[in-house]
């Protein structure tokens, strides 16, 4: 398993959450920035020549807003320059105010099979408190357009004046709409957003408002059909986000464009966050890299445990054994032992059990910790 | 010069800021012991904390030379003293190695309550005081006024007293003069058998302990077989020398000199501070006066962070308790804490001083316990101990009954704040005894109060009710019996001896509530519920609960967020190695620290 994500760093307005790379005073660059992204893939196309890539994630900013014909076209690039599987999963993101007809039938000529849709809430008056550029209305000619077809919606807790009845609605208007998946994160207030200061002027609900909210979210998409697969992800079944599995499994994977990471041959890296560095670099043939951190043997057991246990499936101990040759069990069974209240074992998967899901720091810092120990 | 006639040896006393240093780095520069460009400011106070919190704890003697007027060739050791009440005896030492005593009187301020208690302390060692006006520079300075202060206060003739700025360097020739020849030269015998005060050490790495002495009689030199009166051992000198303010080797040292002696000396227990030197081969047969053994007021226990720090800790406290003959310490486990070190200190700032230089000079992090006093305990079978840690308290069953220490506090402030300061008396179980006016703008309060409830706060309560205008000074009178509790603290249900403490039973209500009140909200969520309890003898008083935590996790972690969430779990596990579990619950060190802070007015 492998992966390629593409960043494509615009939007029409910045939401007052997010802490994404995006100008939206810039779209006028975007033809060129896609050229960029093509020739970037060109460059490492010798290095991944014997990869082959299940799943393709183009995110954002909103790749939407941009001619969907770069689109194709980024497709077509990544497909000439890579091996990708037949029945590869691509997908987009979308923001529902900048989806047409026309929109679609381009994506999914070019092979596009998966929609991921911003919808955040139900409620108008909460969507314009995050500048978002939708409307429910917005959302559910959008959703029309996505009939029948793979699509995820994004559902947002946490946001100021929220109640559960709220998080209900927008749960039951995405699953009415005819969502295969639904993304329900938590509202991370970053330094330096808008809402940040909302935060630090206690607007926001608290953190154990949020997580009672979250329970209600939780038993809501159960009752609709809807099963966790990991903290923040939900999914008809058959419709977990391959791309998304890929990162919780600690696969490879490459990224294109300003600011995206990758993990190759247990390497990450980074490209820069600066969209003129971005230019430059790849404009005079340089690859845009601005950090890279070879991961040793601890640290990959690390990632895998921390990353493993994010997933209701939890750690397949069976790999543990065979990537690190040790005995997982044996090696943590003082952990499991003291942890056993959080943990449970089921056909060779060590879990988190589903309650305990969002409290998961504090299992998985006693493995990290026990590690350091022994 | 071995002449003792032309000796002088003198200290200076001074409140807090009212230039003791700063006078004397300029004693130093005149005489050209230091030159104005090498003078770091204050040389004397060598130790950052002293130099920070503009105090002196460490003896620093110096010696220089003057010539007088009158052409003679004097050799001065001045010997610097602590200027905290907390430090008496160690002031007391210093004095009885000098024949004189500057007395540092600020002009704008007068004579103040720690100035006086040194005074009658030289006074007792019969030592001649040299009045001295300081800060006569500034605006406010009333030079008339403070010379009849210390007249009317003291009771010393300040006529002859001279006017100095140390800061501008003015009247410091006439400070010089007056030391020569008001100053009487030591007295002693050099062909007596060897008698030398020690009144300092501290721990050389390569010469041992390096001892500071004040020769009372004989000489000793390199070669010399030396040992202490109360000890057997004995050591071959290896280095005599003199303070210049380094160490400086001097072939001998005799009567009426003071210096140093290296006779590498390992063993800090045979070297107390105190102590007289005598020659091993010529003994003098009765020692120097005024030793006493150092008596804790204060304790608590000190324990490393890191449980693994165990040894260097106690390197550190042997290593500290070279220089300061008045900490003690002992080994000492806590269930909570594992292994550390319960310790005595002379007051709350010695306390404070020495966990600061564990911290500074050794780079150790530790936990202290909060501070006690000790305890008188009569128990039913007739025996009488004391206890310091609360745990070490006998059962209740066993206990007849409890004694608490007393002691006599004098606050002197300017009757503004009068009111304040009886209602903070009273708060703390204060008995009045009785309030004096010395001037009209100055009044002396005395009051009885247990220790227990000055060690914590009182000091800066009564500065901040005032203030900072009302000074204070205790001496400890004696026992009494009191009504005294054990409160223990229970996380889930577990004591956590780390956190209990003796009380009185009136105030135990209040500060175990306050107690679980801080803890709440000190001790981070945990994955299940906590409850925090008061309890006195098994009856819980008080009860709060640490809600379990609800949301720890990242909501989103994609390719992007995995190097951020991988620091964000490192930071956290960091975090957790400064966490000590009571039980199964993990409480991070600061909390034993902020115990300190709970009695809060």
């Amino acid at each position: 398993m492998a992966g390629i994500y593409v960043h494509i760093p615009f939007c029409k307005s910045k939401c007052s959450y997010c802490d994404f790379t995006s100008f939206p005073d810039k779209l006028c660059f975007a033809e060129s920035y896609m050229a960029c992204v093509y020739r970037e893939m060109a460059m490492r196309r010798e290095e991944l020549k014997n990869y082959l890539f299940d799943t393709i994630y183009i995110g954002g900013g909103t790749p939407s807003v941009i001619d969907e014909n770069y689109i194709a076209m980024l497709v077509v690039a990544a497909k000439k320059n890579f091996k990708i599987a037949e029945n590869a999963e691509i997908t987009i993101e979308m923001n529902p105010g900048t989806v047409s007809a026309a929109k679609m039938s381009v994506y999914e000529k070019c092979g596009i099979n998966r929609f991921s849709v911003g919808l955040q809430t139900a409620e108008d008056s909460q969507l314009k408190e995050l500048g978002r550029i939708h409307n429910l209305k917005d959302f559910l000619q959008c959703a029309k357009l996505l009939k029948g077809k793979n699509f995820s919606v994004d559902v947002m807790i946490g946001l100021k004046g929220q109640t559960a009845e709220n998080i209900e609605k927008t749960i039951e208007t995405a699953a009415y709409a005819g969502a295969k998946h639904i993304s329900m994160y938590a509202l991370t207030p970053e330094d330096g957003t808008p809402i940040y200061t909302d935060y630090l002027n206690g607007e926001l609900p608290d953190s154990d408002t949020v997580a009672e909210m979250y329970e209600c979210g939780v038993k809501k998409l159960k009752v609709l059909g809807f099963e966790r697969y990991e903290v923040s992800n939900f999914a008809k079944r058959g419709f977990e986000s391959k791309h998304n599995l890929n990162y919780w499994r600690r696969g490879e994977y490459i990224g294109f464009g300003v600011s995206a990471s990758s993990c190759i041959n247990n390497v990450r890296f980074t490209n820069t966050f600066d969209l003129d560095e971005y230019f430059k670099c790849i404009l005079s043939g340089r690859l845009a890299v601005i950090d890279s951190e070879k991961i040793d043997d601890d640290g990959q057991k690390d990632e895998f445990i921390m990353l493993a246990l994010r997933t209701s499936k939890g750690l397949n101990v069976e790999e543990y054994n065979r990537l690190f040759n040790e005995n997982f069990i044996k090696k943590y069974s003082a952990v499991l032992q003291k942890m056993r209240q959080y943990i449970e074992v089921f056909e060779n998967f060590v879990r988190i059990k589903q309650e305990y899901l969002f409290v998961q720091n504090s299992v998985i810092i006693e493995f990290l910790e026990y590690k350091d120990a022994v | 010069m071995n002449n003792k006639n032309n000796i002088r040896n003198f200290c200076i006393i001074a409140h807090i800021d009212h230039g003791k240093s700063t006078l004397a780095d300029r004693l130093m520069e005149r005489t050209g012991q230091v030159s104005e460009r090498d003078m770091e400011a204050q040389l004397l106070d060598s130790m950052d904390i002293e130099r920070e919190r503009g105090i002196t704890i460490k003896l620093t003697p110096v010696r220089m030379f003057y010539k007088a007027k009158d052409g003679a060739e004097y050799e001065f050791n001045l010997i610097d003293t602590p200027g905290h009440v907390d430090f008496t005896y160690e002031v007391s030492r210093s004095l009885a190695a000098c024949e004189g005593a500057i007395l540092i009187v600020d002009a704008s301020q007068g004579v103040e309550a720690q100035t006086l208690a040194n005074v009658y302390l030289a006074l007792e060692n019969n030592l001649e005081i040299l009045p001295v006006i300081n800060k006569i520079d500034l605006p406010s300075a009333r030079p008339d006024e403070a010379k009849k202060e210390i007249e009317d206060v003291i009771g010393l003739d300040a006529s002859f007293a001279p006017l100095v700025s140390a800061k501008e360097g003015i009247g410091i020739d006439e400070v010089l003069e007056a030391v020569a020849n008001y100053f009487p030269a030591p007295g002693g015998d050099e062909n007596a058998p060897l008698k030398a005060l020690i009144f300092d050490s501290y721990y050389d790495n390569y010469k041992g302990v390096i001892l500071f002495v004040r020769i009372k009689d004989g000489a000793v030199k390199a070669g010399d077989k030396i040992k202490t009166f109360r000890s057997d051992k004995i050591y071959e000198v290896v280095e005599t020398g003199v303070f210049s303010p380094n160490l400086s080797p001097k072939s001998s040292l005799s009567a009426g000199e003071v210096g140093y002696i290296a006779a590498s000396i390992k063993s800090i227990q045979d070297v107390a501070v105190g102590d007289t030197v005598i020659n091993a081969e010529n003994p003098a047969d009765e020692p120097l006066p005024g030793y006493k053994t150092v008596q804790s007021v204060v304790f608590c226990g000190i324990y490393p962070l890191d449980g693994s720090k165990f040894n260097d800790l106690k390197d550190a406290i042997l290593k500290l308790q070279l220089n300061d003959a008045s900490l003690i310490f002992e080994p000492d486990s806590s269930v909570a804490l594992g292994f550390g070190f319960r310790c005595g200190f002379l007051g709350l700032l010695h306390m404070e001083i020495i966990q600061e230089r564990i911290e500074r000079e050794f780079g150790l992090e530790i936990i202290t316990t909060a501070p006690s006093v000790s305890y008188k305990v009569i128990k039913t079978d007739g025996e009488e101990i004391f206890v310091d840690n609360p745990s070490h308290l006998p059962n209740v069953s066993e206990i007849e009954h409890m004694e608490e220490p007393i002691v006599k506090a004098d606050i002197y402030s300017p009757p503004d704040y009068l009111g304040q300061i009886m209602d903070l008396c009273r708060e703390k179980r204060g008995v009045f005894l009785q309030m004096t006016y010395l001037d009209k703008s100055r009044v002396r309060l005395e009051y009885n109060l247990p220790l227990n409830e000055i060690i914590f706060d009182f000091f800066d309560s009564i500065k901040s009710r005032t203030r900072g205008y009302a000074s204070f000074d205790y001496e400890l009178i004696g026992y009494e019996r009191s009504k005294l509790v054990k409160l223990d603290i229970m996380l889930n249900g577990e004591v956590c001896d780390a956190l209990s403490m003796i009380v009185h039973e009136d105030s135990a209500y209040t500060r175990g509530r306050t107690l679980c009140e801080n803890l709440k909200e000190a001790i981070p969520r945990q994955l299940f519920e906590v409850p925090v309890q008061a309890a006195i003898g098994g009856k819980i008083i008080a009860r709060e609960t640490v809600k379990a935590v609800r949301k720890d996790v990242l909501a989103k972690c994609y390719g992007g967020d995995i190097t951020r969430k991988k620091k964000l779990l490192e930071k956290q596990k960091e975090g957790k190695k400064r966490m000590r579990s009571i039980g199964s619950v993990e409480v991070p060190s600061e909390v034993f620290m902020q115990i300190l802070k709970t009695n809060k007015d």
